[in-house]
């Protein structure tokens, strides 16, 4: 870990105020921390953002909003979050470990770095970490990285659950910087490695998430988060899949699908969406409609298993909410 | 009433669970310094140089000790299964992680900022890392080929010909790494030319030797104090290259230092379990009387520390056959150094035997279970000793009875739950017995305890514990009245832990010294005002005629602090008998039919391992090693990259079980003392729990789902 400078500011007008290029603001520090150590991020200032007021989960008929400070465990019990988005829940509560969703923050999640294992070894090339050192992962060990969206720059998976579940729910992000807010929805916050892995998202330096904001879904309250690992818990996505079925008589009206574990960002998949909608909901359709999520996947030495394993999570996950 | 048997708290436990047992790291003394170990990041080659001059001149660094300027060790002349040679004394790179220089400084923090200023350039050499390709050759040391034939049988060849039915598959496991809670760590002080050195270690006697030799100084100069370890499984045996570098670095500086590792350096430094393959050929009659077992076994090796594991040999003992052959070979591999792990060669072993006889029983159409009653044996057919005490019979009974087995249907894929597919599984689990020589002292003390002490090592199995409950039983004062110290080298030496050989080496030598100190105190006591003439010693007391004191009140009124002796217990000579611990495990596994991930949901395991002295320590002890061999069936795989480098060296992306995995467990002790190998007549379970689990939980998996995986760990991928 390299020496930083410290500051804990108690407004987001004063946080704004101190960021730069080499800051970086410090939430839930579950993930921050850790890289720090590793010498893989090194800030020459951390902003405490933990006593900015971007706290609060409000909920009417149009949208739900999430304060980026809120943490996960609190948001993943939250009783409108439990009973009308149960896929957010899931997906929250499939996270990491109890004490670490105690600590890490909603905002924080969506801005989880890369867990592949040569982005967090700095004796290792990474482009995403040393632009244009290499990417060891494309003939390495890569059992757990991306099927989808790989470039030959990179190939790690996004590893947050909570922005598979969030994409799905075509939720949206706002951002504050110096120069205002703007709201993003995830689908266009989050960027594909192609030859810049290390730009991950559209965030400007200095910009902070403020808020999530999903907007209203009646039937996400039929929704689900299915998250396939080798161990019970603590560990990320092999392959994971958020879904929300609006079925009327069997027969599926509308659909949401969104995978995580097999992209390098979240991924929603509209073709698997359309390929249900006005089809019984059996297993055999869930199947055939899976099939449409791996078009295009480029599998790598080790991690061909995911092309199938994706599309039984895909049709598991909706198979629970038939 | 006696604790020898029952349910007894550890007796360190409330220190261990409050934070208030000091580990090595905890660990403080005057005027401390940093070692902070910086290591290779090539896996075979030389160091052509080492720019050190940044980390110099960075804040706090008090020197950097490297090839370039190394620290005088003397070469190894006692194998540890650690590394045969001292580090820092050339500049060869035999392994990625290799410890290349020791960083000092006034702090952790600017040891290992300074460490990260360091540049070392190599002339590298391609490593061979390649287990699947490698070639196997004649191991270093042993005999490469065992075999064992019926009269007039040519070769083993001849025997599975002449077989009705045989079965024949490969088998292979991973590279595992121990991860024990605790980091290796040490701590080393000089004062003149004595050294106070705290360091983990599954025996202090180990390092006394060790670094009597390296640093060239007498033992008796040497006082390790290492009370507490948080887990060994076999890589705390040996000394590795941080401990003698900071006991030297320390001499050299005339400073105390202190080095921990990092939870990755952990997985390079101080070994690993090496991977292996089992080629297993079994022939049998119809009625499944094994004719034939052939295991050729492979095991991966370091030359950096020579160890293999001879995986096959378990097979030229488990069950019973005129015909037996097995071999030994190895692959070296520029791999960081192999090493000892819970159960080496038998976990492994029975992995590929257990899973060899299950496919064996769905030839022969026989209950998997029905197929190893068949064949147990009385004697070790390897050298047609007679067991010593073998009650696997009423294992198995016992265990298929509170496990259910009967209700198996044994067609596989034939048991479901929902979406989940159910199998059942079993297997034979044994661990040899062993008991060696130790010395013990025990020591009536005026404040009304006896301290019980010797050179052994409490891992978290409890051993400190078995000493108190031994101790309180033989004289008759209750376990908390017992004050056990181990992991101190100045006590008598005891054995070390590992081979499952604590409780049964050092237990009688328990007894023994507990019954020298009663003498001694009795004579001691004779001839004082308060006993004219020789006292009795009963449950605490000394006691004539109508005179009885306390130990304690009479050691006060005679104004001594205490009264001792020390007792030496031999090793087993029982020319006759063949030792080991027998089980049965039998498991459930439950596989999703969608996405194939194998989850255990029951253990059941019934162990004959001689007398028990605790059972409730005794129960965690299978736990651990039944929780163990799932991670070694299921998820833990060390990946070694081409470039030698391990590729996942932290616990995010090795996996171990966590508490979501752990099932529900049901273990039960059959409690026969083996009184051919002691007395006591307790055999060891340090290391039984882990053999059989992998197998049992293979089983389960095939008969779950028609699948038969041979090659461990058994994952999602290899079940779509």
């Amino acid at each position: 870990m390299q020496g930083f400078d410290y500051k804990a500011p108690s407004s987001a007008a004063d946080a704004l105020a101190l960021a730069g290029e080499r800051s970086a603001f410090l939430a839930g520090g579950t993930t921050l921390v850790d890289l720090m150590k590793l010498d893989v991020v090194t800030p020459e200032r951390v902003i405490d953002i933990n006593s900015v007021p971007l706290r609060g989960i409000t909920h009417d008929r149009d949208v739900l909003v999430i304060g980026a400070l809120e943490r996960m465990s609190d948001v993943a019990v939250h009783r409108d979050v439990v009973t009308q988005y149960p896929v957010l829940a899931q997906a929250l509560l499939a996270s990491a470990s109890g004490q670490l969703r105690n600590m890490a923050s909603m905002g924080g999640n969506l801005l989880q770095r890369s867990r592949c294992d040569y982005f967090r070894d700095v004796r290792t090339p990474c482009n995403k970490r040393t632009p244009g050192s290499g990417c060891p992962a494309q003939t390495g060990d890569n059992r757990g990285h991306a099927i989808l969206g790989t470039s030959s720059s990179c190939v790690s998976t996004h590893p947050s659950d909570l922005a598979v579940a969030l994409t799905a729910l075509d939720a949206s992000v706002v951002l504050q910087s110096r120069s205002g807010s703007r709201t993003v929805g995830l689908a266009d916050f989050y960027r594909l490695p192609g030859d810049t892995p290390w730009v991950e998202n559209v965030l400007e330096p200095g910009e902070l998430i403020a808020a999530i904001r999903v907007p209203r879904l009646v039937w996400a309250r039929n929704s689900a988060y299915v998250k396939i690992r080798d161990r019970s818990s603590y560990e990320f996505a092999l392959t994971s899949a958020a879904v929300a079925l609006d079925t009327v008589a069997g027969v599926v009206r509308d659909a949401r699908v969104a995978v995580g574990g097999v992209g390098t960002r979240p991924w929603r998949l509209p073709q698997v969406e359309a390929a249900l909608r006005g089809k019984p909901a059996t297993e055999e359709n869930f199947a055939a409609a899976a099939l449409l999520s791996v078009a295009g996947a480029r599998p790598l030495a080790h991690n061909a298993f995911k092309v199938t394993l994706v599309q039984r999570t895909i049709v598991r996950a909706l198979a629970g909410v038939r | 009433m006696s604790p020898l048997g029952q349910p007894v708290d550890r007796v360190d436990g409330h220190l261990k669970v409050t934070g208030t047992a000091s580990y090595v790291a905890d660990f403080q003394v005057d005027r401390l310094a940093y070692g902070y170990v910086v290591t290779s990041t090539i896996a075979r080659g030389t160091i052509t140089g080492m720019v050190v001059d940044d980390a110099l001149r960075a804040p706090g660094v008090l020197a950097v000790y490297s090839p370039d300027n190394p620290l005088k060790l003397f070469a190894y002349t006692q194998a540890q299964n650690d590394e045969t040679r001292p580090p820092l004394q050339d500049k060869v790179i035999r392994y990625y992680g290799q410890l290349i220089a020791l960083v000092v400084a006034e702090t952790f923090e600017q040891a290992r900022d300074a460490a990260g200023l360091i540049r070392t350039t190599y002339d590298a050499q391609p490593p061979a890392t390649s287990f699947p390709s490698g070639t196997a050759v004649n191991p270093p040391s042993g005999s490469p080929v065992q075999d064992i034939l019926a009269p007039g049988v040519p070769s083993i060849d001849a025997a599975l010909a002449a077989s009705e039915v045989t079965v024949s598959a490969t088998y292979t496991t991973s590279v595992n790494n121990h991860n024990a809670m605790e980091p290796h760590a040490t701590l080393a002080a000089w004062t003149n030319d004595h050294l106070q050195i705290y360091t983990v270690s599954q025996g202090v006697r180990l390092v006394t030797q060790r670094l009597s030799t390296t640093l060239g100084i007498d033992q008796n100069k040497i006082h390790v104090y290492n009370p507490y370890v948080g887990g060994g499984f076999g890589n705390k045996w040996g000394n590795w290259a941080h401990t003698p570098v900071t006991a030297a670095a320390a001499r050299a500086l005339g400073r105390p230092i202190k080095t921990v590792l990092t939870r990755e350096q952990t997985f390079t430094i101080v070994g690993h379990r090496p991977a292996s393959r089992q080629e297993v050929t079994l022939g049998a009659k119809r009625d499944g009387t094994l004719t034939a077992v052939k295991n050729d076994g492979v095991s991966s090796m370091s030359p950096a520390s020579n160890f293999f594991e001879p995986v096959a040999n378990l097979s030229a003992t488990l069950y019973a056959s005129q015909n037996i052959h097995v071999s030994r070979r190895v692959i070296p591999l520029d791999a960081p150094p192999t090493t000892i792990m819970r159960a080496p060669q038998e976990a492994s072993g029975s992995f590929a035997l257990e899973s060899a006889l299950d496919e064996l029983a769905e030839k022969l159409g026989m209950d998997p279970l029905a197929l190893r009653q068949k064949n147990n044996s009385p004697v070790n057919p390897g050298n047609g000793r007679p067991w010593s005490s073998k009650h696997l019979d009423e294992c198995y009974r016992r265990g298929a009875e509170k496990f259910g087995w009967s209700r198996r249907d044994p067609v596989p894929g034939s048991m479901r739950d929902g979406d989940w597919l159910v199998g059942l599984g079993m297997a034979t689990s044994t661990y040899p017995a062993s008991r060696g020589d130790a010395s013990v002292k025990a020591r009536f003390q005026a404040d009304g305890t006896v301290v019980v002490a010797g050179t052994a090592a409490d891992l978290g199995t409890a051993q400190s514990t078995v000493f108190a409950i031994l101790a309180a039983d033989r004289l008759g004062i209750p376990v908390s009245r017992v004050i056990p110290e181990l992991g101190d080298s100045s006590a008598p030496t005891a054995a070390n832990a590992g081979g499952s050989g604590s409780t049964s080496t050092n237990g009688p030598a328990v007894q023994l010294a507990c019954d020298a100190a009663v003498a001694t105190l009795i004579k001691f006591a004779t001839g004082t005002p308060y006993f004219p003439t020789e006292p009795k010693y009963v449950d605490g007391s000394l006691v004539l005629g109508s005179t009885s004191m306390t130990f304690g009140a009479f050691l006060s009124a005679m104004d001594v602090p205490g009264v001792e002796a020390v007792a030496a217990s031999p090793r087993a000579n029982d020319p006759v008998h063949a030792f080991r611990s027998w089980g049965a495990t039998f498991c459930e596994v439950r596989v999703n039919r969608w996405t194939a991930e194998p989850r255990v949901s029951r253990f059941v395991c019934v162990v004959d391992a001689g007398q028990i002295v605790n059972p409730k320590t005794a129960h965690s002890q299978i736990v651990g090693g039944l929780i163990m061999g799932t991670g070694q069936a299921l998820l833990e795989e060390t990946r070694l990259e081409p470039s030698g480098r391990f590729a996942n060296a932290n616990l995010a992306t090795y996996l171990v079980p966590v508490n979501a995995d752990t099932p529900v467990f049901d273990v039960e002790f059959l409690d026969y003392p083996d009184t051919f190998l002691s007395p006591l007549g307790a055999r060891g379970i340090g290391e039984f729990g882990i053999v059989g689990a992998a197998a049992a939980i293979a089983n389960a998996i095939h008969h779950a789902t028609g699948k038969r995986v041979r090659d461990l760990p058994i994952t999602i991928d290899k079940l779509l």
